[in-house]
């Protein structure tokens, strides 16, 4: 049986598709800091919620304190970074580590701007739960139809 | 008369079931001296109710829960409602009654100290 030509160009059409949608994943939403594609250990998941007036944004950085944890905010432009701190206890064999250890970073372009007076942030049970109201212009307005 | 049959059957088949809670393997670290040996396991938005640590026969299962505080629908979603399970071969020379765990910032701490027969001892010689 032979294969027509015309197939396996859609075979490989299709993976190489594939290859440039999943490259562009990250230039989306969120960049990590590393290269494209390859999702580093340490750069938290995070999620994106917008309710009405608000973003929130939810990111977990399990055994972060908050001191280690920066995260900044200009106009729609949102930068997270902290460091994780080994918790190896001294004068111990290690048999196997898995957790990524060090520095991270990831930023974020919002769909609209954020008040940044207003941000909220909590930490909890290492999740990270921030609250970032919309700019007054950003907000949704009601139109009355006369 | 057959294709009629053939469709009551597919329409039994539709039965609408609750998305099931996805399984993730938490990512541990492991250490060990003397005296025992720790387990560092990563389990963020897991709250202790929520975590079961079971050793049984020479084997340590965990298993945790997240369920999120629902948000309604999310832009992006990276994390989700999972079930952090993982199993590991203990030796046997663990003193299970004296395991302890603790949970902060999402990690989950395990202390597995070993029994007293199983550390090491030095052995004095003595000169007849």
């Amino acid at each position: 049986m032979f294969t027509r030509v015309s197939d396996l160009d859609r075979l490989f059409g299709t993976m190489s598709l594939l290859q440039k949608k999943l490259n562009n994943l990250n230039s989306g939403y969120g960049q990590s800091s590393g290269y494209k594609w390859e999702i580093e250990s340490n750069s938290p998941r995070t999620n994106l919620y917008e309710n009405g007036d608000n973003f929130e944004i939810h990111a977990e950085v399990p055994g972060i304190g908050k001191d280690n944890l920066n995260v900044k905010i200009q106009g729609n432009y949102l930068e997270i970074t902290g460091t994780r701190n080994s918790d190896a206890p001294e004068g111990y064999t290690t048999h196997k580590i898995e957790r990524g250890m060090g520095a991270f970073s990831r930023t974020f372009t919002l769909p609209a701007d954020v008040d940044s007076k207003k941000v909220g942030a909590t930490l909890k049970d290492g999740i990270l739960y921030l609250t970032l109201p919309k700019s007054e212009a950003a907000k949704q307005k009601k139109i009355t139809v006369s | 008369m057959d294709k009629n049959q053939e469709i009551t059957k597919k329409e039994d088949e539709n039965i609408e079931k609750t998305r099931e809670l996805y399984e993730a393997s938490p990512t541990v670290d492991i250490y060990e001296n003397e005296d025992e040996i720790l387990l560092h396991a990563d389990m963020p938005g897991v709250v202790k109710d929520d975590i079961s640590v079971n050793i049984d026969n020479g084997t340590l299962s965990l298993s945790g829960v997240r369920k999120l505080a629902s948000k309604g629908l999310a832009n992006w979603e990276e994390f989700s409602d999972v079930e952090y399970i993982r199993s590991f071969s203990v030796p046997q020379t663990i003193d299970v009654e004296r395991v302890e765990a603790e949970l902060k910032d999402g990690v989950l701490r395990l202390h597995l100290p070993k029994s007293e027969a199983a550390k090491p001892r030095q052995i004095e010689i003595k000169t007849a």
